[in-house]
């Protein structure tokens, strides 16, 4: 027996489908495709995209859960390898910068005509904003307060404070109340490099440049020697940009330095400051 | 009976509104008696009654008005079918809710239009929402009307000869 409903329901489609054969026998579609021959095409071409795309599921579901079901365990085995060799190449990479690090370490105590002794970084700021770092070298090694320690990039900064026998503070140049006497070799003009703190950008400044100078971004900063702390011909940084300033009669320079300060790990440290006497700031 | 009922109420609401057209030709305003007496049948003798109401009162406004004949039919056929299911699934039988069918009658059947006009045009037509909104009242109303007297009317047509025979009875 045929539910009444039911039987409407195809009733209804039947009807709905003679209209829609009513309106194809009068309309044409753009590419001259009668309607319901256009549609008739359109609805099959989704039933096969809905086809295609379940018979990719579930070819994608075989291979990818179905098929693989022992890979977990060989997962778990690469997985451990791939954390064991990831440590051993971090351990080499350690090592291989260290390496690097010496290097460039013993150049520069063959060209530094001073004598000084390397040491390591063990230690950064230890409150924010202090900018100094603390090497492993102390009063047993031969270090003192106010000497100058610089890296292989140029001058890092000096000894603060009285060190400790075997470690000791060393002051950064970029700090707020740090300074070293400068100069620029191209137009032999002195002046002061000061630091300017946490936030400024460039860190440093180099003060008692008269205005006369004509000074020229890229122009490099040497230390002058006079400060009694930093041996003459060390490189602070390079001018990144320079003023004529306000009422006064300096400009008003800003140097970039040639230290990476974010990145240190060995330093050396000048046993031997430069004659002329004088404390630095 | 039915489909005497069924031919009936089409032939009216069609003569009515080709008679109230002439009025809302042009304007803002728009009236569908048809699609009226549509809903009218579907929700009093079911949906397979509203098939035949839908498919007969749309071909015969397609006819008459001379476009594509079969998208009113079409439209009024699938809206009678669904009308009269809701009629068979849900209590409508007050003049307010079977109102408001209407009105949802009216809204679906004006996107039905469209959607079909935009099919065979291959672009969309848009919708006139103004057009729509007014449809939906007027058929509204108008339903509420229709569906008002069919209730009230008969009583009163079983009490008047009642009150007549009682006052002949008096006076002969």
């Amino acid at each position: 027996m045929i539910d009444i409903r039911r039987r409407t329901t195809f009733f209804f489609l039947a009807v709905s489908l003679g209209h829609v054969l009513l309106i194809s026998a009068q309309v044409q579609t753009k590419s001259g495709m009668p309607l319901v021959e256009d549609l008739a095409f359109g609805a099959f071409a989704r039933v096969q995209g809905v086809m295609s795309g379940i018979g990719d599921a579930i070819s994608s579901t075989w291979r990818n859960y179905f098929a693989l079901r022992g890979v977990v365990a060989e997962n778990a085995a690469l997985r451990a390898e791939l954390g064991r060799l990831q440590g051993q190449l971090q351990a080499e990479t350690a090592i291989s910068s260290q390496t690097h690090q010496l290097e460039q370490m013993l150049q520069l105590q063959m060209t530094v005509p001073q004598r000084t002794l390397a040491a390591r970084v063990i230690a950064g700021d230890p409150a924010p904003g202090a900018l100094t770092i603390t090497i492993d070298r102390g009063t047993a090694d031969g270090v003192r307060a106010n000497l100058a320690v610089i890296g292989p990039g140029g001058v890092v900064g000096r000894v603060f404070g009285e060190p400790q026998p075997h470690a000791a503070k060393v002051q950064l140049l970029i700090g707020r109340s740090a300074a070293a006497g400068a100069v620029i070799p191209r137009i032999s003009a002195g002046g002061v490099a000061i630091g300017l703190g946490v936030g400024e950008d460039p860190p440093m400044h180099l003060q008692y440049i008269n205005k006369s100078y004509e000074i020229v971004a890229g122009d490099t900063v040497l230390t002058s020697g006079q400060d009694g702390i930093f041996p003459a011909g060390f490189l602070i940084g390079t001018i990144e940009r320079a003023e004529r300033g306000g009422g006064t009669t300096y400009k008003l320079v800003a140097i970039r330095p040639a230290v990476n300060f974010s990145h240190l790990d060995l330093v050396l440290v000048v046993l031997d400051p430069p004659p002329s006497g004088g404390a630095g700031k | 009976m039915k489909a005497v009922g069924v031919i009936g109420v089409v032939v009216a609401a069609v003569a009515l509104q080709m008679a109230f057209a002439r009025f809302t030709v042009g304007g803002r305003w728009s009236i569908d008696l048809v699609l009226v007496g549509v809903a009218l049948i579907a929700l009093k003798w079911g949906p397979g009654a509203g098939v035949i109401g839908g498919t007969l009162g749309g071909l015969t406004q397609d006819a008459l008005a001379g476009g594509t004949i079969g998208v009113g039919g079409l439209a009024k056929t699938i809206v009678g079918f669904f009308v009269g299911v809701v009629g068979s699934q849900f209590i409508v039988a007050r003049p307010v809710p079977r109102m408001v069918v209407v009105a949802g009658a009216t809204v679906a059947h004006r996107l039905l239009m469209q959607a079909i006009v935009s099919a065979i045009g291959l672009h969309w037509a848009g919708v006139s929402w103004l057009g729509m909104l007014s449809e939906t009242g007027l058929n509204a109303v108008t339903a509420l009307i229709v569906f008002q007297s069919i209730e009230t009317v008969p009583a009163l047509l079983r009490h008047r000869p009642m009150r007549r025979s009682a006052f002949g009875k008096r006076k002969w």
